[in-house]
């Protein structure tokens, strides 16, 4: 690295770009590589606080691979996560090409509208929500009872009916902030290729399969795989909504809610580390796998 | 400083950043200058709204009448305390001297070793002191783990049965009739009405649902039912608690269901009691006072009975929640603590006013003479409500503390969802039918809890 002042020779000495880079380094060093060095150490103790501890090799993870309740948080995130790329994402999808259209009227209204709920934190969204989906007081139970008589009104979206209430939840909040994504690719993809594909006689269907698609597809793996980590780590919308629970039969169990509850409820930090390094491989194979669909998308 | 020198040093860094350097310099030795301020008083850590509201007054007293030895009350929200408190005992960080606790987040200091426990053990200070034996002995279970006790009882908390005595009365029920479960819901049942005409009924018995782990707790405790044994080990896959959860899937579901989901601290729950939607709820004496508070509307509507029992001549009452006060390891001045945590909870006026705030009854067994307790309450249509729920405090069912209870209850609410799924899935409601499926759920669900247990090398070595 070289430097020349305005005398043109280096005021500089050799040591001087360590010092600028140090605060970075210097964070970097306390608040990220050693608390994920002492959470590796961690994984591999028991312990109470950092006073009591007891080392006991890989029996946190041996009892994370047979722990039926781990499973059952996998299976359930794995099951919104699903839901959120194959639900949230096309709805997302659906209103920017809304939005899109040509001469469409108060178009900035509708991206407020449908933005807004990103503005909102996720706690409100919790708590919110866990009103609206109440038995019999509840205003979706209320309004689907007065509709539909037959309808039941102590239907019990929080006991029995967990993942389509967090799937609700998650539409409203996330569906419109994925949206700008979108939109904002559709407004990038060109005019001449989609032109040409009309005066060739495609319909909407082929200029959307063959063209607008091909073109948005680098935002739309960009969108998916910010849809499969975010959905990964959930954990504040199911334990707000389920009122500090997992819910009934632990249908709302996620895996970090399960890291949460066995590090600060039960205080086996050494299992909450082996868990959290368990999701952080999941989400290392998630970002190699986006890595080689964009590198293959860039080949293209 | 030459010119010279000062372009070397602009050479060096710009002005812009030797001025920030020079901030960051002087605000750092601002700061590591600033003195630390002097702890003029004992601080004690507090959760419970009506107990602060309760105690500030009380400590006001106090500290007008010791003021070299003030008592500096601070409010805490529930969870931050069981953080704060928890981070205090396993890394040493910053916690008050006295410290009023709930019986889980207790129970969670409990998960280390004995000596990692951050309060003074007052095991052989409770008993030079006779306060064993002054104190309702069951008051004490929520604070004990491997034999010692780690603080002094604020509550008994016995439950009785909270009624809408004016639709009760109106429809020519006799309460003094139900002795069991089953009276209850056989003479009552007729309040179980259709109002709407939508073919479903708009009125039931019990504020009750298949996944509230308090009401579940409660209902097994008062059968004899528990989860952990003396020796706090998983304990749960017993015959009382199979009997008792496939006798909830009735309650809950088919055709003989009586009960509704009201819950507490809710809207809709409030406005369910208000509308007479739900007729009773099991009412602990501290939640009594939240009934008079929040809800107003039900003055002189409402009355209190035992609770019925499981069977006759069985308990009738049971237990819900619990609050103590501890002293901390790392309070200066153990007995001056002491001096005030003995004042706060043994102390006759101070129980008379807890009383008149929260309807909380002491556990000391020697105040419950005190005529306050007997004075009838128009709210609860002139019944003596102290002296009702002190004639259940003997009766109270004993209680173990575990740091795994929050776990324990986690699964035996999973086991009661599962058992009504298999109720619904084949239509069968009757608790002698379900009795197979319930111990097979339970033996599971304690196999679950006692594998998670044999993990913990720390809490296993000291016992």
């Amino acid at each position: 690295m070289s430097a020349t002042s305005r005398h043109g020779v280096s005021p500089f000495p050799r040591w001087a770009p360590w010092v600028f880079i140090s605060p970075f380094f210097v964070l970097f060093l306390v608040f990220t590589l050693w608390p994920l060095a002492q959470s590796l150490l961690l994984a591999f103790q028991q312990t109470f606080g950092p006073k009591s501890s007891a080392y006991i090799g890989a029996k946190n993870f041996t009892f994370l691979l047979q722990d039926p309740l781990f499973w059952k948080a996998v299976r359930n995130t794995s099951v919104y996560t699903l839901g959120a790329v194959l639900i949230q994402v096309p709805i997302a999808l659906g209103l920017a090409l809304l939005l899109n259209r040509p001469g469409l009227r108060g178009r900035h209204v509708f991206r407020l509208i449908f933005f807004a709920p990103s503005l909102v934190g996720l706690v409100f969204v919790g708590v919110m929500f866990a009103q609206l989906f109440q038995k019999r007081t509840g205003l979706i139970n209320s309004a689907l009872h007065a509709l539909f008589p037959r309808w039941d009104p102590e239907f019990a979206w929080l006991d029995t009916h967990v993942m389509p209430s967090l799937f609700v939840a998650s539409v409203w909040l996330y569906a419109g902030f994925n949206m700008i994504y979108f939109l904002a690719a559709l407004q990038n993809v060109n005019r001449d290729l989609l032109e040409a594909a009309s005066l060739d006689g495609a319909g909407p269907w082929q200029r959307f399969r063959h063209v607008v698609l091909p073109e948005i597809r680098p935002v739309a793996t960009f969108v998916v795989l910010l849809s499969i980590i975010g959905s990964f780590q959930l954990f504040e919308l199911p334990w707000v909504l389920l009122d500090n629970t997992a819910g009934p039969d632990d249908r709302g169990l996620t895996i970090v809610m399960y890291l949460y509850q066995t590090g600060f409820l039960v205080g086996d930090l050494g299992y909450a580390s082996a868990i959290g390094w368990v999701l952080g491989i999941i989400l290392a194979v998630a970002a190699i796998v986006q890595m080689r669909l964009t590198q293959k998308e860039q080949i293209r | 400083m030459t010119p010279r020198r000062i372009s070397r040093l602009l050479d060096f860094l710009s002005p812009g950043a030797w001025t920030i350097l020079g901030l960051a310099l002087l605000s750092s030795a601002f700061f590591a200058a600033w003195p630390r301020p002097k702890r003029e008083a004992r601080d004690f850590w507090m959760f419970s709204p009506p107990n602060v509201q309760h105690y500030r007054g009380v400590l006001d007293d106090w500290n007008a009448r010791h003021p070299a030895d003030r008592i500096n009350l601070v409010q805490i929200h529930y969870q931050a305390l069981e953080r704060r408190l928890l981070a205090a005992f396993t890394s040493d960080a910053p916690v008050a001297d006295l410290v009023e606790v709930e019986s889980r987040a207790m129970a969670r200091t409990f998960a280390g070793p004995l000596d990692a426990i951050g309060f003074v053990d007052l095991t052989d200070r409770l008993k030079s002191e006779g306060l064993f034996d002054a104190i309702n002995a069951p008051s004490f279970g929520p604070w004990t783990t491997r034999g010692r006790t780690f603080a002094l009882p604020h509550d008994v908390h016995p439950c009785l049965l909270g009624y809408r005595a004016d639709l009760v009365e109106a429809a020519g029920i006799d309460v003094a009739r139900i002795e069991t479960w089953e009276d209850f819901h056989r003479i009552m049942g007729a309040l179980i009405q259709d109002l709407d005409g939508d073919g479903r009924p708009d009125r039931y018995l019990l504020n009750f649902w298949e996944n509230n782990y308090d009401l579940i707790h409660i209902l097994l405790l008062q059968a004899g039912g528990s989860l952990f044994d003396a020796q706090a080990q998983a304990s749960f896959d017993t015959a009382i608690n199979a009997r008792i959860l496939s006798t909830l899937v009735g309650w809950v579901s088919g055709p003989r269901r009586f009960c509704v989901d009201a819950r507490d601290f809710t809207a809709g729950g409030d406005r369910m009691r208000l509308e007479g939607t739900v007729v009773a709820s099991i009412l602990p004496d501290w939640l009594a006072a939240v009934w008079k508070a929040n809800l107003p509307g039900l003055g002189g509507k409402v009355k209190l009975m035992r609770l019925p029992a499981w069977e006759r001549g069985g308990r009738r009452t049971s237990v819900s929640g619990g609050t103590a006060i501890g002293v901390t390891k790392s309070a200066p001045d153990f007995e001056r603590s002491w001096a005030v945590a003995k004042h706060l909870y043994l102390s006759p006026k101070v129980a008379e006013s807890l009383y008149r705030t929260t309807y909380i009854v002491s556990p000391v067994k020697a105040h419950w003479s005190l005529p306050f307790y007997h004075e009838p309450d128009p709210f609860f249509s002139g019944q003596p409500v102290g002296a009702m729920y002190i004639a259940e405090a003997p009766h109270v069912p004993p209680r173990v503390a575990s740091p795994y209870i929050t776990l324990a209850l986690e699964r035996v609410v999973g086991v009661l969802v599962a058992l009504k799924r298999f109720a619904v899935a084949h239509d069968v409601y009757d608790a002698d039918a379900l009795l197979p499926e319930a111990q097979r759920l339970l033996k599971e669900a304690q196999h679950d809890i006692a594998r998670r247990m044999d993990r913990n090398v720390l809490f296993n070595s000291t016992e």
